[in-house]
């Protein structure tokens, strides 16, 4: 049980980590104006992600390398509302472009919602197991 | 008894039993993502013919030949151009005109006047045969002044506000996904359209060439009448006016359609040389497998097993392995193709429309089949050649 806690608190891990390589590289928000060079609202909403998905990283790492299931799973179900709100950042917390096919939307919102989706649910299995090894014991 | 040593086998070999998932996993993901794209690119150019919504389109010359009113209609580019509005009263005369209306083209910009840069297209709800229809579907009430219409793609919803060159505008209705470039567009009537357009000649943003809003006009849109065919009306038009140039909107999609064909045919080759290489890669795996655990079988034959036995218990083991796999390489499929179409949209450059929910899962499903039925089809050779299996030749290791 323990080493299937681990396997997924790795898996949230290197989800955190594309998430947070990506959200800067790959899966970006739009570039800044050609003609002003000034940044577009999704801009904000990159930085935001970035910023709460390096929280992700630490926590997931830190899941891992503890040695208590019961710290663990604390730190697992930190986790859960942690992604949950990240997912919402793009175009519902902070407002994307106005046209939808725009790179922040078409790209940029859907990565982190599958990502952000793929850490919650890795994290709340962790969890899970965590707790199901405490009762057990 | 069958399923559970088929399921013990499976659990038995993780690594075999994982290789052979993953590799109906990409069959089951090749298949839905063609399909998917293939029928989306279908969609979007039955869309688009649908959303021209007229036979004939009269433009100014000067636009034909810089490709400008292609490139707003179907690449989504924003511009304008314009013609006297008495060509309207000319073309009006040909024989054969059944419906006839006119647009207005104008392109806002993202300087501070304006919300967003977007193409903006004024009709008159008079005579508006082809965007009106369209906008029922949202939105059955006549548009007030300064009331617009703005297409799906746009970040915008009823009730808010909207500016361009400085007029302050409701939105009324978002219309429904169409999969082209009247995703990014702004409808509103004549009226709006034309104060917009004097807002920007008053603000010193745009010249238009010194044109008058009011006596002019974008393009006139015709269907023709029972009597003569579209192409009998182009020609006439052209043949008496020489300042603007009919065409065939059929005609101007023609070139989408033909990327469109190409493009569907990759996807096929692709899709089929993928089946092919999972069908062969799949048999060969099966009969590697089955002649690893040859003496395996072989024992079991000697403690009672019938050959009808084994090769179900081959057969159930397939199928399960297709099953599960399949699920994965669909359910992967779905989570990459639909939320990034619209990044496949931008890849592609054609119009691009998901098929509906029910279409899906029919797609899906058939995916499913295909993908099972192939991971069945290669193991039946491998259940066969185990229900010939001579027992004796192999447990006195001669084979």
């Amino acid at each position: 049980m323990k080493k299937l806690q681990t396997i997924f608190g790795i898996l949230s891990g290197a989800l955190s980590l594309v998430l947070t390589i990506g959200v800067k590289t790959f899966f970006s928000a739009c570039d800044h104006m050609t003609d002003t060079g000034a940044y577009m609202s999704c801009h904000w909403a990159e930085q935001a992600v970035f910023a709460i998905s390096l929280v992700l990283c630490v926590t997931s790492v830190a899941m891992v390398l503890m040695r208590d299931p019961k710290m663990r799973s604390g730190l697992a179900m930190a986790m859960v509302p942690q992604a949950v709100i990240t997912m919402l950042i793009p175009n519902v917390f902070i407002n994307l472009c106005m046209k939808t096919d725009m790179q922040c939307h078409s790209v940029m919102r859907p990565a982190v919602m599958l990502l952000c989706g793929g850490i919650a649910v890795c994290a709340a299995i962790a969890a899970f197991l965590g707790i199901k090894a405490k009762e057990k014991a | 008894m069958l399923h559970s040593l088929a399921l013990k086998n499976l659990r038995g070999k993780p690594g075999r039993t994982a290789v052979l998932m993953i590799l109906t996993a990409l069959l089951a993901l090749t298949v839905i993502s063609g399909t998917i794209i293939v029928s989306s690119l279908r969609s979007g150019l039955s869309s688009l013919e649908d959303r021209l919504g007229a036979e004939i389109m009269v433009v100014p010359y000067e636009a034909t030949t810089k490709k400008s009113f292609e490139n707003i209609l179907l690449q989504g580019s924003t511009g304008y151009f314009y013609m006297d509005k008495s060509v309207m009263d000319q073309v009006s005369e040909t024989e054969g005109i059944g419906e006839l209306s006119a647009q207005f083209y104008l392109a806002s910009t993202s300087s501070g006047c304006c919300s967003i840069p977007v193409q903006l297209i004024g009709f008159d709800p008079e005579t508006d045969f082809t965007i009106q229809p369209w906008i029922r579907r949202s939105f059955n009430e006549p548009l007030k002044e300064n009331d617009i219409v703005i297409g799906n793609d746009l970040n915008a919803f009823v009730g808010d506000t909207l500016q361009f060159y400085g007029v302050d505008c409701r939105v009324a209705a978002k219309l429904e996904k169409t999969g082209t470039s009247f995703d990014t567009t702004v409808f509103t009537g004549f009226d709006t359209i034309k104060k917009m357009t004097r807002a920007s000649i008053d603000k010193g943003l745009n010249t238009y060439k010194g044109v008058d809003p009011e006596a002019v006009v974008s393009c006139l849109l015709i269907n023709t009448s029972d009597e003569r065919s579209p192409e009998e009306v182009v020609n006439d038009t052209n043949l008496h006016n020489k300042k603007v140039r009919a065409v065939r909107t059929k005609e101007m999609i023609s070139g989408v359609s033909d990327s469109l064909g190409g493009v569907s045919r990759i996807v096929g080759i692709l899709m089929a040389a993928v089946w092919v290489l999972g069908g062969v890669i799949l048999l060969l795996a099966f009969t590697m497998s089955v002649n690893e655990r040859k003496k395996e079988f072989a024992v079991m034959r000697v403690i009672g097993a019938s050959r009808g036995l084994l090769a179900r218990t081959v057969m159930s083991e397939a199928l399960a392995v297709g099953l599960f796999g399949s699920l994965i390489g669909i359910a992967l499929g779905l989570f990459i193709m639909l939320p990034f179409a619209g990044a496949a949209e931008q890849l592609l450059a054609m119009p691009y429309l998901l098929p509906s929910a029910g279409k899906t899962a029919a797609l899906a499903a058939a995916a499913l089949a295909v993908s099972v039925l192939t991971g069945a089809l290669t193991a039946a050779v491998s259940a066969y050649r185990i229900s010939r299996l001579d027992t004796g030749v192999i447990l006195r290791g001669d084979n």
